[in-house]
């Protein structure tokens, strides 16, 4: 493994702040050694500095991408933490549809963005509580997209595959063999599912405002790798990209205060979500 | 690390007592069979983090069916194949199954020895794995209750501040009506 020396830590701490958002400690040397060292081995570099350098010079960004690929967490599960999905079955996925379906003739329109989609089951599985609770989806027009920003994640989100171990954390044996088919050793989530949803990449730290309002945002677990500073950038634009009756679903263990005075924290059972004001 | 226990499916008893002896000494847990009957009973009985079996054996019961046997009760249990060097092909067949692994005849201790480790080393990362899981979860269910009560008490303390707030600049009461009022809120807060 190739040693990253203390010039090299800031150098490569803001690189990394710089495409992707990401602050990684300066003091933890042996997190960029980890995950960066292949990468250096893989392009012929015998420093991180030289890594920099190239992947600066890189047009094609696969340098870069690599980076990011191995900085960001991919940590994540089917039903992650339970409460989110409870929330949007029970309470929040009923008075959207309630809101919505004031005009009669049109179908109504309900969009929903994973902000951190990672490998893509958090949207799957909002997917799924949708099909569960709607029944035929055709009667509404259905937006769900999923965005990270990693290619590799969002390669493998939208294929749809998984392996045992990604399966086994999270779903239910119900959905398994409703919604999944068995593929070799892994499972691939089935079309009616898959056609729900759409996958692409995006920085967080870049403006979105691109992709339009929705009326349902889960931004869960991403905003704490950011800076304070950064954070409280990220949900003012969020609260943007929200409807005025939109909701927001952010992490279990995050907190909006200091972060965002736009939103206000309202409960429902056991799960906090949050409404702007 | 873990200590593995093993289960050596072998016809030739002279094979069966070589292996079983090597893997003893070597502090593995052994046991044997003399045939895919044997081992199906163990198995059913017993759980085994590695199967040992000859592709070849007399009998329904070959190693190809142990193989799947010992999968079918339980996925865990990593099977290797021993096989002759012409039956290649079948023990590629055999890993396309679920097998861990196959070796050759005339068996290679050190061989054997390395990819028994290889296992260890893997069950042992995965259990390493799943405690994280456990004790992330448990931190995280912990800390996600105390972070979304204080989240609603700041919000109800900040909309109790609004309330004395405007109270307070409320110009159509008199002075001692107002610190009156917001001391109530204050104190149903």
């Amino acid at each position: 493994m190739i040693k990253i020396a203390p010039n090299e830590l800031k150098i490569i701490a803001q690189y990394i702040h710089d495409v992707s958002g990401i602050f990684l400690d300066q003091n933890k040397a042996y997190l960029f050694e980890t995950r960066l060292s292949s990468i250096a081995e893989a392009n012929s570099c015998t420093s991180y500095q030289e890594l920099h350098n190239k992947a600066k010079r890189d047009a094609s960004k696969k340098i870069e991408k690599a980076i990011v690929d191995a900085i960001s967490t991919n940590e994540t599960l089917f039903f992650r933490d339970k409460g989110p999905f409870e929330l949007l079955q029970h309470k929040i996925l009923p008075e959207v549809i309630d809101n919505r379906s004031g005009r009669p003739g049109l179908k109504p329109k309900i969009r929903i963005w994973s902000a951190a989609s990672s490998t893509g089951q958090e949207l799957y599985s909002i997917a799924i509580v949708l099909k569960t609770l709607l029944g035929d989806t055709n009667a509404y027009s259905l937006s769900l997209l999923g965005t990270d920003i990693s290619d590799t994640a969002i390669t493998q989100a939208s294929y749809g595959k998984y392996n045992k171990f990604e399966i086994e954390r999270g779903l239910d044996r119900k959905y398994l063999q409703k919604y999944f088919t068995l593929f070799g050793n892994s499972w691939k989530i089935k079309d009616e599912i898959r056609a729900m949803v759409n996958f692409k990449k995006l920085n967080l730290m870049q403006p979105f405002t691109v992709l339009g309002k929705f009326d349902i945002i889960f931004c869960r677990n991403v905003a704490i790798y950011f800076t304070l500073e950064d954070r409280k950038k990220l949900f003012n634009k969020l609260a943007a990209s929200l409807e005025n009756d939109g909701y927001l679903i952010i992490g279990s263990t995050e907190s909006l205060t200091g972060v965002c005075p736009l939103f206000i924290p309202k409960r429902h059972l056991r799960s906090i979500f949050y409404q702007k004001k | 690390m873990k200590i593995l226990s093993i289960l050596v499916v072998d016809d030739d008893p002279v094979i069966r007592r070589l292996l079983e002896h090597r893997l003893k000494t070597e502090h593995y847990a052994v046991q044997v069979a003399e045939d895919g009957y044997a081992a199906e009973n163990l198995l059913r009985t017993q759980f085994f983090d590695v199967v040992l079996t000859d592709l070849m054996m007399p009998g329904d019961i070959g190693g190809i069916e142990v193989l799947e046997i010992a999968k079918e009760i339980n996925d865990k249990t990593e099977v290797i194949l021993i096989t002759a060097h012409s039956s290649v092909d079948t023990a590629v067949k055999a890993m396309q199954k679920g097998a861990n692994d196959y070796l050759e005849k005339p068996l290679n201790f050190d061989e054997l020895f390395l990819r028994l480790d290889k296992i260890a080393n893997i069950q042992t990362i995965l259990k390493n794995a799943q405690d994280l899981e456990h004790a992330m979860t448990t931190t995280e269910s912990a800390a996600s209750a105390t972070i979304q009560s204080l989240e609603i008490q700041v919000a109800n303390l900040r909309d109790s501040l609004d309330t004395v707030e405007n109270i307070l600049r409320n110009d159509e009461l008199v002075d001692g009506d107002r610190v009156a009022d917001a001391l109530n809120v204050i104190a149903e807060s």
